[in-house]
């Protein structure tokens, strides 16, 4: 498994659901406040302007009704003053000279007639004149040594003069800013606490999942009765736990249903085959002569091959259905092919074929070891009766990546290219072949059983190769 | 010796009885667990072969009915069953044998001798083993065979070990397999045999009696007549 190296935080998909998710949510709360932002920004310019607009006009029929005298300057210019007191969405903490609002009226000749406000006016007087104002609506304002906007309104006097009201927009833009600056932290706060609980609450979930993952990747050759963990909840995932449990309730049945067939069957060949043993030994050790007992001899042989085939036929039929039992412990495969090779050299010698072994050291597998044993022994026995004399046969052992390889190569005639596609079947034979047929299926069902697998093939330069791979123990 | 044999199978029954008995066993047979418990308790066994699948009761749970009775004598289990219960393996442990049907008798009775041989308080392990003129020092893993030194591999000594260990009786292929090999397998092929016939070279010279013999169909024996 390449992706041990990974932390299991980042596989997750907790990670990704949680980020798309908080993506979504911070995505359509921005939109949300963007719409907000706009209307409360339309709703203060328009109260402003509302008092604009008011307050113009009141300042206009003051400037008409007061009289032309030397008192007019000083009375349009306290109203002013007084209507700039009114400010609305005024800050509370204003200084004492109202640099917020200026009061200005041009004269026909379009000079200064009178000015209230800060500074001298005249540089507003140049903005305006740069600037058509139109009298009717409240416009935008930039005048050089004011960072923020005005919002003018304008009205014309009967006099032929023009009186302009301007009201900064500064407090509004104050208003604005720091309703921005508290939706962007309270924003932050909810997408972060958002993220948190998604991410935590998918990951408990998807652990249940990974639990079950685990579990159910448990249960398998060996180990029938396990089940997967259920949550106390009713929810999807509970269901899938429930679900999976169910099915394994009726694997877990049909297999013992197998069991039952396989052992009744065994149970019901083994007693008489056993009574014939007996009688046959009997029968044996009162014969005298070598003729009577050459037959009973051979029937002996005969009977121990038929229940070695039994045997054989019961394991394959069950390593089929994955439902072999296996008593694991742990084997170690090199120790293992040393015996074997030594066991099998002088049958081998006796034959003329030389047997070579080659092995990188011990290595250990966790596995039923007579099942084991009767594997390599199989694949030895293949290689004693279908090798002509003269050849030679290979044992090499290593380890790719987590599991040992057993490589089992001869340089004889090979599979013949008719049997090459149906090798794993059960009584497929060679035609010289006196076997009953079941070697190959028989390696193969031990190694399946085990989690491993095993390959059959015909090599470039002639003889056969046969290689088995076995997960190794775990350490 | 006396023995009491549990098997409900009358065609097992009675060639076992018959071959036991050959064997210089006293043989008590029933073919239930009710009778057996009967037996067991009226009367004391050195022995007992118990087979699993009776008709009244499961043979593990007899022999748990009569280890609560009091009955201590070893217990050869047979079964016909194909794979090993677990109890089983619990009562193995407990120094109780298994034996799977079918068997070489050969094979029952090494079993009896060795359930007995456990039971009994072992005598000091020999360091030398003599069997007519073969000798053989178990320490510093010679033989010899007249006075003369003969060249044997370990494991053929370890084979012949096995072989005078068991002088005068048959030892069988698969229990060599198991006892010089430590694998149960069943090999189609003369693999043992060719070993026996090697070891045959080195053991029986010319014009020597032939220790090493053949009994076809059953296995080997060393003979000590």
């Amino acid at each position: 498994m390449s992706s041990r190296t990974d932390s299991p935080m980042v596989r997750s998909a907790a990670w990704r659901i949680s980020l798309w998710a908080t993506l979504a949510f911070a995505f359509g709360t921005m939109i949300v406040f963007i719409f907000l932002h706009r209307f409360i920004a339309d709703d203060i310019q328009r109260r402003s302007d509302a008092w604009l607009s008011g307050e113009v006009e009141v300042l206009g029929d003051v400037a008409e009704r007061t009289p032309k005298d030397a008192l007019y300057d000083r009375v349009v210019g306290e109203v002013a003053e007084l209507a700039g007191k009114e400010v609305p969405n005024k800050a509370s903490s204003e200084t004492s000279s109202n640099d917020s609002v200026f009061f200005l009226q041009e004269g026909t000749d379009s000079s200064l007639k009178l000015w209230v406000g800060a500074g001298s006016g005249q540089n507003t007087l140049q903005a305006i004149r740069k600037k058509k104002i139109l009298s009717d609506q409240p416009t935008d304002l930039r005048v050089s040594g004011f960072p923020v906007p005005f919002r003018v309104a304008s009205i014309r006097v009967d006099d032929g003069s023009q009186i302009y009201l301007g009201l900064s927009e500064r407090d509004e833009l104050r208003v604005l800013n720091s309703l921005r600056l508290r939706f962007f932290l309270l924003w932050l706060l909810i997408v972060l606490f958002g993220f948190a609980i998604v991410f935590s609450t998918t990951r408990r979930m998807l652990s249940h999942v990974r639990r079950i993952t685990e579990a159910a990747s448990r249960i398998g050759h060996s180990d029938m009765h396990s089940r997967v963990p259920t949550t106390g909840r009713n929810d999807e995932v509970a269901q899938l736990a429930l679900t999976l449990n169910r099915m394994l309730d009726r694997i877990e049945s049909s297999m013992h249903q197998l069991h039952t067939i396989t052992d009744s069957l065994a149970h019901d060949l083994r007693s008489p085959l056993t009574a014939i043993r007996g009688k046959l030994e009997m029968s044996l050790s009162a014969a005298t002569h070598g003729e009577q007992a050459e037959p009973i001899v051979s029937a002996i042989d005969e009977l121990d091959r038929l229940s070695e085939f039994l045997n054989q036929s019961l394991d394959v039929a069950e390593a089929k259905a994955d439902a072999l039992r296996l008593t694991r412990s742990e084997i170690d495969l090199d120790e293992l092919l040393r015996v074997m090779v030594d066991l099998y050299e002088p049958s081998m010698a006796e034959r003329g074929l030389q047997i070579g072994f080659g092995s990188a050291g011990s290595l250990k597998i966790d596995a039923d070891a007579s099942l084991i044993h009767r594997m390599i022994a199989n694949l030895f026995d293949n290689e004693l009766k279908h090798l002509p004399a003269g050849c030679s046969v290979t044992m090499q052992l290593q380890v790719e990546a987590d599991s040992a390889s057993l490589v089992c190569e001869d340089d004889g005639p090979g599979f013949s290219p008719d049997v090459l596609p149906h090798l794993f079947e059960r009584r497929v034979k060679g035609r010289e072949s006196n076997g009953h047929g079941l070697g190959l299926a028989f390696i193969d069902a031990v190694a399946r059983a085990h989690g491993g697998a095993v390959t059959a093939r015909n090599r470039e330069t002639g003889g056969a190769r046969i290689s088995v791979s076995l997960p190794l123990a775990a350490r | 010796m006396r023995l009491l044999l549990v098997e409900d199978e009358l065609d097992i029954q009675s060639f076992l009885k018959c071959s036991l008995e050959e064997a210089g066993y006293q043989v008590d047979a029933a073919a239930d667990g009710k009778t057996a418990e009967q037996f067991a308790v009226e009367e004391a066994f050195d022995i007992l072969i118990v087979d699993l699948g009776l008709p009244d009761l499961d043979g593990i749970s007899l022999i748990l009915r009569l280890r609560q009775l009091g009955v201590r004598a070893p217990v050869l289990i047979l079964s016909a069953r194909r794979s090993v219960d677990d109890r089983v393996r619990g009562l193995e442990q407990g120094g109780d044998d298994y034996l799977t049907k079918p068997f070489a008798l050969a094979e029952l009775l090494a079993r009896l001798r060795n359930l007995l041989k456990r039971s009994s308080p072992a005598g000091s392990e020999a360091t030398r083993l003599r069997v007519l003129d073969l000798e053989l020092d178990l320490l510093r893993r010679e033989a010899t065979r007249a006075g003369q030194l003969l060249q044997l591999t370990p494991q053929e000594f370890v084979l012949l070990e096995y072989l005078c260990r068991n002088t005068g009786r048959v030892v069988t292929r698969s229990m060599i397999l198991d006892k010089v090999w430590g694998m149960r397998i069943q090999p189609d092929t003369n693999v043992v045999d060719v070993h026996i016939y090697r070891l045959r070279g080195k053991v029986d010279g010319k014009g020597q009696q032939p220790l090493i013999r053949t009994l076809r169909g059953v296995g080997y024996v060393l003979k000590d007549r």
